[in-house]
């Protein structure tokens, strides 16, 4: 490993990609805290609820946005590297002879590229201690689940990068290939809140950001990490396929098509799973304890047709609210939104139905046109026959933090200069080339 | 005995043959050098042999055919031409993970690591090397592989005269040790010096194949240098003993 670690980490390229994410990250945190900063001003002269005032929204959920930036633009360049440079110098071949067999090599190469991408998640790590020592609130089981969901991304980063290098011969090749492919992610989560675009709508499942997002709540999807390691194990897969230069490449290409199709079919399967857990503090991303365990008790299966557009702003916060909660509560309920299948949205708009939310429960059926997410699941306890149970919750006070002044200009400092500098400074010194004189 | 036994070795890339039906074999302790013009497939018959392009034909070493890339890795250490070393990393860390994949007798490799000179290169960066270090830390990673098959594509070129010497001497440590040899070799002065038997290819094609002297035989002429034997054998009359 030490060999493969040498070319990760003492090539100047890994430390000056990490200074720029560095840079990146840093940037998306100060204007992170300056808003939350703003708001939090507010919070304290009583015109807004300190209660709202939640860090994980305001401050990591940014933060974390960036790395997920850094990881898909800059990832490829330090991971791909470790297997493309070997191509173009030639070595390759004769490295796998020498180790005895290419899966071998791809693997060690693989965890390198591992070590050296995730200095791309350093810089929130540390920009979120830096928060803490400002008088931030940072609950480190919430932080810490939506910093997995940021490492299993970058574990598919690094596996499709490799997989890109083992396919390609040169490095700009292999980069190109995997940055278009995390583009790709990002095409498919463009269509959201666009009805012209909702044809895209069924390929949100496979977004690699789509699933990543679900852990920047603070919430533990056992679908999302299906979906990401499923992903990842499938480019690891093609990658040692790709790798293999002994072989024709129609006969490679066969291999490869065959685990495409099962891991397109895995994929899918996997998707399908909704399991997932609250990690918030106080569980503040689930109904009320009362509320979860009367719907939990509900035994006939609930279904909830939304007719709103995917550009509706009641659709969005039904989705990232009620929605979402009632599905933590019980992934078994099927929700549809009718109008993403229709092509003309312009037709959806002026129907009469248009806003309508149809609840059903076995055989009963409600109707509403409200969005609050109490009458919403009211409705469901109501069409099954439960009476409407306590909602209060357990008491998130909120944690408004204003940093200014001399905290601000350090933040500031640690984030444009000091982090940045330091990832600067290191690969100045670990990449010295030695002269041994 | 054979070491290596090779059978109508094919190699077709782009639609075009480069190395067509090449048959050969290599004793244990023997040295074996593959000659021929620039493109005459020298390169892409030794990648061939050890797996590193697809091929048709067959290849056995010790007598076994060799079917996968875990056969070919058991069976040959190899030092490609233009292959530059891991820049970043340091000497020490590329004579270790040499040490670390099975590696021949440790008064084979002590011997190795002396002649080659290895030990004021050790604490530098690969990236600092001069061509000619390069290339001596590149054979001591292939020779200290213990493989029963050796092929070491051009190990000659990047080496003043003095130096030539010594790692001519290494390499044919390395035959002595029990070792078949397969080496291609531009300079054919080189290829004299060195080789028990010599490989001449053209444009794909087998065009001799045995000892020197039996080259220049095959040439019409046994007084001259290998030089004057491989112009005969590739000017347009010359004489082809496989197609």
């Amino acid at each position: 490993m030490h060999r493969e670690l040498a070319i990760a980490l003492r090539a100047r390229v890994t430390w000056l990609v990490a200074a720029l994410a560095a840079l990146l990250v840093g940037h998306g945190f100060v204007l992170a805290v300056d808003l939350f900063s703003s708001a939090s001003r507010s919070a304290l002269a009583g015109s807004l609820q300190p209660r709202e005032m939640d860090p994980l929204v305001g401050v990591v959920r940014p933060t974390l946005g960036v790395v997920d930036l850094a990881l898909v633009l800059l990832g490829p360049i330090v991971a791909a590297r470790v297997v493309s440079v070997e191509k173009e110098r030639g070595s390759f071949g004769a490295l796998c002879l020498q180790v005895g067999s290419t899966t071998t090599v791809l693997l060690r190469k693989l965890l390198a590229a591992a070590c050296a991408t995730s200095l791309l998640v350093l810089p929130a790590a540390a920009c979120l201690v830096a928060y803490r020592l400002a008088g931030g609130h940072v609950d480190p089981i919430e932080t810490a689940v939506a910093t997995l969901g940021e490492i299993l991304h970058l574990g598919v980063v690094v596996a499709v990068s490799i997989a890109a290098a083992a396919w390609t011969s040169t490095f700009a090749q292999a980069a190109a290939v995997a940055v278009v492919f995390s583009l790709t992610s990002w095409m498919i989560d463009a269509g959201e809140g666009f009805a012209a675009l909702a044809w895209l709508g069924r390929a949100e499942a496979w977004s690699v950001e789509r699933h990543v997002a679900v852990f920047q709540r603070g919430v533990i999807g056992l679908g999302p990490i299906a979906w990401l390691l499923v992903a990842t194990a499938a480019a690891i897969a093609l990658a040692i396929v790709g790798a293999r230069i002994d072989l024709l490449i129609r006969r490679r290409a066969v291999v490869a098509l065959s685990i495409s199709v099962i891991a397109i079919a895995l994929l899918a399967a996997v998707g399908q799973v909704r399991r997932a857990y609250d990690w918030t503090e106080e569980r503040r991303a689930s109904l009320p304890p009362a509320v979860v365990a009367a719907l939990r008790a509900v035994p006939a299966p609930i279904a909830v047709e939304v007719d709103l557009d995917r550009d509706d702003s009641r659709r969005r916060q039904l989705e990232s609210d009620v929605l979402a909660k009632l599905l933590l509560t019980r992934p078994d309920a099927d929700v549809a939104f009718p109008l993403d299948a229709r092509g003309d949205t312009a037709a959806g708009a002026h129907d009469g139905g248009y806003g309508r939310i149809v609840i059903r429960v076995g055989d009963a059926l409600r109707e509403t046109r409200s969005t609050s997410r109490k009458e919403l699941v009211t409705l469901v306890l109501e069409a099954a026959g439960a009476s409407s149970p306590d909602w209060t919750m357990p008491p998130y006070p909120g944690f408004p933090a204003v940093v200014e002044g001399t905290s601000r200009r350090v933040v500031a400092l640690a984030a444009y200069g000091f982090f940045p500098l330091a990832f600067l400074g290191t690969g100045l010194v670990v990449s010295r080339r030695r002269t041994g004189r | 005995m054979t070491e290596l036994a090779v059978d109508a070795l094919t190699s077709r890339a782009g639609g075009r043959t480069i190395v067509d039906r090449v048959s050969f074999d290599v004793a244990a302790g023997e040295v074996v050098a593959v000659i021929g013009p620039n493109g005459a497939g020298k390169t892409t018959l030794l990648e061939g042999i050890v797996g590193l392009r697809p091929t048709g034909g067959r290849v056995r070493v010790r007598g076994r055919l060799l079917e996968s890339f875990a056969d070919r890795a058991a069976s040959f250490a190899f030092a490609p031409d233009d292959a530059t070393l891991p820049q970043e990393a340091l000497v020490a860390t590329l004579v270790d993970h040499a040490g670390a994949h099975r590696p021949r007798r440790a008064a084979i490799t002590g011997a190795l690591h002396r002649d080659l000179r290895l030990d004021p290169l050790l604490s530098r960066s690969a990236g600092v090397l001069s061509r000619g270090e390069r290339k001596r830390v590149a054979l001591y990673v292939a020779l200290a592989a213990d493989r029963p098959v050796v092929v070491l594509d051009e190990p000659f070129g990047a080496f003043d005269p003095l130096q030539l010497r010594e790692v001519r001497d290494v390499v044919r440590s390395i035959a002595l040790a029990g070792a078949a040899v397969l080496v291609s070799i531009h300079q054919l002065a080189d290829a004299e010096r060195i080789a028990d038997r010599a490989l001449l290819l053209s444009d794909g094609h087998r065009i001799a194949f045995g000892t020197i002297d039996a080259i220049r035989a095959q040439a019409g002429g046994s007084a001259g240098s290998l030089e004057d034997a491989f112009i005969a054998l590739l000017s347009p009359s010359g004489e082809r003993d496989a197609s």
